[in-house]
């Protein structure tokens, strides 16, 4: 049972990871705690059906997705970018009133794409319009219950994660999204163009959390409030992981996607653990997961308010 | 000023005004005569009428509520609707039939309880929180008020869980007179209204209790608030909200402070879950659900953060569009669904607010400063003198 947790758990850190990269670039470089994120979310999934729905299955599949469905997941990233670009220019650009008044304001943005959302497509649980696998044969044995679907999200956000590092650490781009997450005066006297920089980081983060939504619609299913219940979650793992630093930001995410997915075992300690009677273990439900990440996130925030990976504030 | 000079000089007083309190003196105005037409011509039922003023009621008493907490101090609290809720299950689990730990006490014992509950709460997420920075706050309020909506959920020994706490009674059981007063009042039939003739049934008689019992919780936290703002304590807590490290070089205890303002905010917001109870006579865990908390923030910046008649303002605003939408449903043309309207709505409004005017419609002017003062100071030829003595030209 533990096996199977555990890779429950990896599937769905993947898609709070892909979520809370996002939310920490922007804190980072825009300075402000973005309550719109998991909404944007909402955007990549709902983008994504429209197109999987336009374009159909194109054929053949991989790893029991059809191809349609990965043209579909790019234009939820890209739909996702576009409208974080297009809210960051009518909106954030021209806002004069710090990183309190921004988000506050971030929360407007939440509640009008999400309105948005449930006027075209109702309030309605959907799905998309992919019949879903039978856990895959060979890991059966040891108690997994994965499917292939499964795999190809962990893998999707694999590949996502490591072009990020790829872009951060080895491009251009990426050093300069350093500099300024650092210090934007400095990197703007050093004739970093903060702007555009800025920009770059609004498409990155949210083009993330388009993929995210895409994939949270996978695993579970799509309704309006899909992302702004994920938020919480996702500011739990940022947090966790350290305020404004993306590797904080993965490693918060997946332990704080383990603990959510992993609170089952806590009632049965004792069968798991040697040395303490079977009967022993923590009682708490797992309708108490969330909860659980939110009191780990106060603590952090009480105790190490840098995070694990954040420098000391 | 008082009533009589007002009478006295309507006009004089009316050019006293600043733009925007006049402004809204407007809408106040339209506001009143629209609903009063709709009574006179039977559209609106007075009982559901007065059922509107009291939810404004409760609206307006949690932005107060909240507005001791980000108006005067600057936390930003993101979890008004876990006091709230707090509020409204105490008085029902202490005096509802169905309540399944106490049950059938007087419902003064459960406003009570709800009181000291919401207190302990306060103290609970506040003694974490409220030494974090802003944001922090923010996101730290709104994650436990989360749990405390889980745990109302779940914890079904103590609160019934998802189906809710029903046999509420109303406020005034068990208090002589008043318990019985919508019984022994005769039905009234006014027949002069051009809509047709309205009987004024038992229904009305305790609808117009209830606005009773929120306007005398509205009007004792009102004047509560207005004299703790205007007094040294208040002034320490502005000092706060504007630079907290200068109220700490002043030798002031910003946590202490910040504490007593966040408790007093909570217990207001507490009142209006008690009278939410009564007035709807059931509870369910989906009134801690979030949306609650950010139409109260809404309605306070939307107000004027930091102005006691801001927030009244905002609470009936967003009644306003809470029901206001609901008409909407009525014209057919409409092609999609009128629920998430209301969404765009608060969002929108959100946005225009922060971009616009984030010191919102009626930012605290001389509601800060003793009336005499500025009453007493001598004359001034232009017009507008009192808002120029109160130091709000557009400099």
């Amino acid at each position: 049972m533990v096996l199977d947790l555990l890779a429950s758990g990896l599937v769905y850190s993947s898609i709070i990871v892909l979520g809370s990269i996002g939310l920490s670039l922007v804190y980072s470089i825009a300075n402000f705690a973005n309550f719109a994120h998991g909404d944007t979310m909402t955007v990549g999934a709902y983008a994504a059906l429209v197109t999987f729905g336009a374009v159909g299955s194109l054929g053949g599949t991989v790893l029991g997705l059809p191809y349609g469905f990965f043209v579909a997941l790019v234009v939820g990233i890209g739909m996702a970018a576009l409208v974080a670009v297009v809210t960051e220019k009518v909106v954030y650009e021209a806002m004069d009133v710090g990183s309190i008044g921004l988000l506050i304001t971030s929360i407007g943005i939440a509640f009008v794409y999400r309105a948005v959302i449930q006027m075209g497509f109702g309030a309605d649980f959907t799905r998309y319009d992919i019949s879903a696998l039978r856990p895959i044969d060979a890991l059966l044995p040891y108690g997994i219950r994965v499917t292939l679907h499964d795999v190809a999200i962990v893998a999707s956000a694999t590949v996502l994660v490591v072009g990020l590092h790829v872009l951060l650490q080895y491009t251009d781009l990426g050093r300069k999204m350093r500099a300024m997450a650092d210090n934007p005066d400095l990197a703007r006297v050093s004739g970093i163009r903060t702007d555009r920089v800025k920009l770059a980081t609004w498409v990155i983060g949210a083009g993330l959390a388009g993929a995210g939504g895409v994939f949270l619609g996978l695993f579970s299913r799509l309704a309006p409030r899909m992302g702004f219940d994920l938020l919480l979650i996702i500011f739990a793992a940022v947090i966790l992981g350290g305020i404004g630093s993306v590797y904080g930001a993965m490693l918060g995410g997946v332990l704080i996607g383990m603990v959510t997915q992993l609170t089952p075992i806590l009632s049965e300690l004792g069968t798991i653990l040697p040395l303490v009677p079977d009967s022993w273990g923590i009682p708490i439900g797992i309708e108490y997961a969330n909860a659980i990440a939110f009191v780990i996130m106060v603590a952090v925030l009480l105790v190490r308010p840098s995070g694990i990976a954040g420098e000391a504030v | 000023m008082s009533v009589r000079e007002i009478a006295d000089d309507p006009k004089a007083y009316w050019s006293g005004l600043t733009r925007a309190e006049q402004g809204v003196s407007g809408f106040i105005i339209g506001f009143v005569v629209l609903l009063v037409g709709g009574l006179f011509t039977g559209i609106l039922a007075p009982t559901y009428f007065l059922f509107l003023v009291g939810l404004a009621g409760m609206y307006s008493l949690l932005s107060l509520g909240l507005n001791v907490q980000w108006g005067y101090t600057g936390l930003i609290n993101f979890s008004v609707a876990a006091f709230f809720g707090i509020g409204a299950y105490g008085t029902a689990l202490a005096s509802a039939s169905s309540s399944p730990i106490a049950g059938n006490l007087a419902p003064v014992v459960g406003l009570l309880v709800a009181l000291a509950l919401a207190a302990i709460l306060a103290l609970l997420i506040g003694i974490p929180t409220l030494r974090l920075r802003a944001d922090y706050l923010a996101i730290a309020s709104i994650g436990l008020a989360e749990v405390v909506r889980i745990i109302i959920l779940n914890e079904e020994q103590v609160t019934n869980g998802s189906s809710g706490v029903r046999g509420i009674p109303a406020f005034f059981d068990g208090w002589p007179l008043l318990e019985t007063f919508p019984q022994t009042m005769p039905n009234i039939a006014v027949s002069w209204l051009p809509g047709g003739t309205v009987v004024l049934r038992q229904p009305f008689w305790s609808a117009l209790l209830n606005v009773v019992v929120v306007v005398s919780f509205i009007a004792a936290s009102y004047f509560v608030l207005r004299r703790a703002h205007r007094s040294p304590w208040g002034r320490v807590l502005r000092t706060i909200r504007s630079d907290e490290d200068l109220a700490r070089a002043l030798g002031k205890n910003t946590y202490r402070y910040k504490m007593q303002a966040f408790v007093l905010g909570s217990l207001i917001m507490a009142l209006a879950g008690v009278f939410y109870a009564h007035l709807n006579l059931f509870v369910a865990p989906g009134d801690l659900d979030p949306i609650t908390t950010f139409y109260v923030w809404v309605a306070v910046m939307l107000g004027g953060s930091g102005s006691n008649r801001g927030a009244l303002f905002g609470g009936f605003v967003i009644v306003a569009i809470r029901e206001g939408t609901r008409f909407l449903n009525a014209f057919e043309f409409i092609p999609f669904d009128i629920a998430p309207l209301r969404l765009l709505l608060i969002g929108v409004i959100i946005v225009l607010l922060m971009r616009f005017r984030p010191q919102g419609v009626l930012p605290p002017q001389r509601e800060l400063i003793w009336p005499s003062v500025v009453d007493d100071a001598p004359e001034q030829p232009d017009s507008g003198v009192r808002g120029a003595k109160a130091g709000e030209n557009d400099d």
